[in-house]
């Protein structure tokens, strides 16, 4: 197991730092030289600029300024955000747990729920059932997580007035405990279904494939001829050996749930790290834009890393191979 | 053996790709049409595909001519699809629209299937520490974000329509290049592979004319489904602000339309369907494709 995660690492470690790199590149290539984007834009006098060129190290070698880059990274130092006038790093702790509970919380709801239809298709294959769910499976996979958060909002806060069409809280109520709690549930109905409906394909599909060719496998035509009933065979051992693909899909799927959510956060106005970055988009604010990027090329590697350890729990197989 | 045996007299015995292929288009069509999504996807890309072609004869005015009302309904004054906030024909501007998305996933794609095949195809044919490298470096590209990578390139370096082409491209080969590498693999290992490899043809020869022509099936289906998402990856930049300003796209005019849905719902509602409509299609041909390629479709088709 210990070697397997090492193995899993020297994936994750490159990966890591090829995203320092293309990140320290990029601000670089950044229009303006980064002593002038440091030092506040146009409104820097020569003096700042020059002396922020010192205090930057920038007329050092590339590759010493390389080295200085990736230490202050280490010591968590991500730069000053020129919009905010913060360090990045505070403003993206501050903005994560929104983002977290909306990702999470509808990557795991898609997950169940797509995992579930995908068994059930699978189970009744070509069934009208099966051809129903496909289909939708199909629409739902086509549509751009952006407009289907318009069109819920368009139909469920505009007409219907169901639920607020934006935001995490109900501005000025200051609510406390639980009725807080219910607050942000209530907000977080539309984008985290948003969210869902965009996820359930990817697990739908992977699902329906998997549990189909788990049941035409040698092992369940046995245990067939063996006579164990044709629901404890699906639940007992097709289900559960399928269910093996779709954690690492679960993995992979986290970098599009964070890209997805970016764009769901500016229609909902949820406070989270994507409607961060998109501001220090408009607002050219490169240091927290590579700062934001950094932080998700991290996580989504260790994320990955962390479900494939839980693929390696779940399959005895790949531990001892 | 009375002739000197060369790589062109192994090959009279294994006919061309060129000449099997031919005889194997029929055959292929038929179980295309045959499977259950094929099909319907063939007809969602005409539907889009035909009125984008024919834009110029079809759009009821110009996309960008802001001579109408603003907001006007849909079928009011000659607007079968209505008017946007600037008095901009909706279905003009959907119908150009449809020209930028298939151009972008086209190239986009085309882009991914060219670096996919290469490095693919190199990994698994010469093996050895090429294809240990090549494959971290795939593995790499699978798991950075790209989206936003483009984001923050297109935000840094400028937002022209090639750009945002050839970056989408540059994101989104790693999955054709692990299809090709699985290809390459189980093709190096062929009788006529090892032929040609015996009777010293030159070893980049065997790729480009053999290896890559022979495994390529697997990458042109995905490749449909590369087009979908270089489709909806150019409706989201559009939608950030972040595609080019100048060309009519679907994302930016959800993106405008946006802040006056709940008053005006229909400039950005009709671009979303089109899209649906485009995606969907290549997402159903795509598995079309892929039946044709399962070995459920030979046993039944041959």
């Amino acid at each position: 197991m210990g070697s397997y995660i090492g193995r899993q690492l020297l994936t994750i470690i490159p990966t890591v730092l090829l995203s320092i790199v293309v990140n320290f590149a990029l601000l670089h290539a950044a229009p303006g030289d980064p002593a002038r984007i440091y030092a506040g834009m146009d409104t820097a006098t020569e003096e700042q600029i020059a002396a922020m060129r010192e205090d930057l190290g920038l007329d050092d070698p590339l590759l010493v300024q390389f080295v200085n880059y990736v230490e202050q990274l280490l010591h968590g130092n991500l730069g000053m955000s020129l919009a905010f006038r913060q360090p990045v790093y505070d403003l993206i702790m501050e903005r994560l747990p929104a983002t977290l509970l909306l990702t999470v919380t509808s990557a795991v709801i898609a997950f169940v729920c797509g995992t579930l239809l995908g068994a059930v298709a699978a189970r009744k294959q070509d069934s009208a059932t099966d051809i129903g769910l496909s289909f939708l499976n199909y629409v739902f996979f086509s549509i751009p997580a952006f407009w289907l958060g318009l069109l819920l909002i368009l139909v469920f806060a505009s007409k219907l007035g169901w639920f607020p069409t934006s935001g995490m809280r109900t501005a000025r109520a200051d609510y406390t405990g639980l009725r807080d709690w219910l607050d942000v549930a209530h907000h977080m109905v539309l984008p985290s279904m948003t969210l869902i409906l965009v996820q359930v394909p990817i697990f739908y599909r992977i699902t329906r494939s998997s549990v189909a060719q788990q049941q035409r496998e040698d092992y369940v035509t046995t245990f067939r001829a063996t006579g164990i009933p044709e629901g404890r065979i699906f639940r007992r051992y097709a289900l559960r050996n399928a269910i093996l693909p779709t954690v690492t899909v679960f993995g992979l799927n986290l970098g599009y749930v964070v890209t997805g959510a970016a764009l769901v956060e500016i229609i909902f106005a949820w406070p989270g790290i994507g409607r961060l970055a998109l501001d220090a988009v408009y607002k050219r604010d490169y240091p927290l834009l590579l700062g934001v990027y950094l932080m998700l090329a991290v996580s989504i590697s260790l994320a990955i890393l962390l479900t494939d350890v839980v693929y390696a729990l779940l399959d005895p197989r790949i531990r001892l191979r | 053996m009375g002739t000197p045996l060369t790589a062109n007299s192994v090959l009279v015995e294994a006919p061309p790709l060129a000449e099997r292929s031919r005889s194997k288009v029929g055959a292929v069509w038929k179980t295309f049409l045959s499977s259950r999504y094929g099909p319907i996807g063939l007809t969602l890309l005409l539907i889009v595909l035909i009125p984008a072609i024919l834009a110029p004869l079809l759009a009821p005015a110009d996309p960008f001519d802001l001579g109408a009302k603003p907001f006007l309904h849909p079928g009011a004054d000659g607007h079968p699809l209505g008017t946007d906030h600037l008095g901009r024909d909706v279905l003009s501007q959907i119908l150009y629209g449809a020209r930028i998305s298939l151009l972008v996933g086209l190239v986009a794609a085309g882009i991914a299937a060219v670096i996919g095949l290469v490095v693919g195809s190199v990994s698994g044919f010469f093996g050895g520490w090429i294809d240990i490298v090549l494959s971290r470096v795939t593995d790499m590209f699978l798991i950075i974000p790209t989206f936003f990578l483009i984001i923050i390139v297109v935000a840094t370096l400028g937002n022209g329509i090639i750009y945002v082409m050839v970056l989408i491209g540059l994101t989104s080969w790693p999955g054709n290049a692990r299809l090709m590498r699985a290809q390459a693999l189980t093709l190096r290992e062929r009788t006529f592979v090892q032929a040609l490899n015996a009777l010293g043809e030159g070893k980049l020869r065997i790729l480009m004319r053999h290896i890559i022509p022979n495994g390529i099936q697997p990458v042109i289906a995905n490749s449909t489904l590369l087009i979908a998402a270089g489709v909806l990856t150019e409706a989201a930049l559009s939608f950030l602000g972040l595609g080019d300003a100048n060309k009519a796209s679907w994302g930016r005019m959800i993106y405008e339309g946006r802040t006056s849905i709940l008053t005006a719902w229909w400039p950005s509602i009709f671009p979303g369907i089109a899209m649906i409509i485009t995606v969907m299609a290549f997402y159903l041909i795509g598995d079309g494709l892929a039946y044709v390629l399962s070995p459920k479709s030979r046993r039944a088709g041959g």
